[in-house]
């Protein structure tokens, strides 16, 4: 059997790239509804559905969370999208925020 | 403030003469919620060159603008509200129905804040004297007109 020979030259290792997965990059943000106590339940359920396009059950869901537990985390975005549902939220004067999600 | 009826048009609403002035005293004091009040995070502590800050700031100042400039056009439409024998009636389209709500509630949040935002639900009371029965009754009042656009909607 032929003994194999050994490369003068060995390959050169190339390090893997470095890669971050889409969440190191962009880590998604919480749009989160806080209570405040003066806004009225049937409100709260309202504008849910008008800003998320939800049925009023889920509605209902979260507007109880909110009521219930003092807040309530209603989606996850991207910086951009979750920028605008806090805006639409504040639009209607519910307490709204958006938070970074680590 | 009585819904009447729902059609293509929108909402068609009966208005006592009371209620309708109730209605024009309360738009006159939009906003009312202080500019500041609104936060994009909780979390995050105030930067002085915080770009997304400023540009919800200016995204609800601008909002302000155009809700401050439709009351003013609401309140001076001789046409809006029509006289019946009792009062007037008056119709909404769906979105003037946010708009109003939008506006009642601002009213209503402000005018809690002006009262120490006090936190009824856990049992924190409102002392009501001189200073503070003012807030409190233009924010029942915005309460119930909400109260009567929100069952309108519920109805649709």
């Amino acid at each position: 059997m032929a003994a194999t020979a050994t490369p003068a030259v060995r390959p050169a290792v190339r390090p893997e790239d470095e890669t971050r997965s889409r969440d190191d990059i962009d880590p998604g943000y919480l749009v989160i509804c806080w209570n405040d106590p003066v806004n009225l339940m049937a409100y709260v359920t309202h504008v849910f559905m008008r800003v998320f396009g939800w049925n009023k059950q889920k509605a209902e869901f979260h507007m109880l969370q909110v009521h219930r537990q003092g807040k309530s985390v209603l989606t996850r975005e991207s910086l951009e999208k979750a920028e605008f549902y806090v805006h639409q939220l504040q639009k209607y004067t519910l307490h709204a925020t958006m938070e970074p999600d680590r | 403030m009585k819904l009447l009826r729902a059609d293509r048009e929108g909402f068609h609403f009966d208005l006592s003469p009371r209620e309708k002035r109730l209605l024009f005293d309360l738009l006159k004091f939009y906003p009312r919620v202080p500019a500041a009040h609104q936060r994009l995070s909780r979390t995050a502590q105030p930067q002085p060159n915080d770009e997304n800050q400023r540009l919800l700031d200016d995204a609800v100042t601008a909002h302000r603008e155009e809700n401050k400039r439709q009351i003013l056009a609401w309140l001076n439409e001789p046409e809006r509200f029509k006289p019946t024998g009792a009062g007037h009636r008056f119709t909404l389209s769906a979105p003037q129905m946010e708009w109003l709500l939008q506006v009642l509630n601002d009213v209503r949040v402000g005018s809690w804040i002006a009262l120490g935002s006090p936190d009824t639900e856990a049992g924190e009371k409102i002392t009501l004297d001189e200073r503070t029965a003012p807030h409190f009754w233009v924010m029942e009042m915005a309460g119930f007109f909400e109260s009567a656009l929100l069952e309108a909607l519920e109805g649709e």
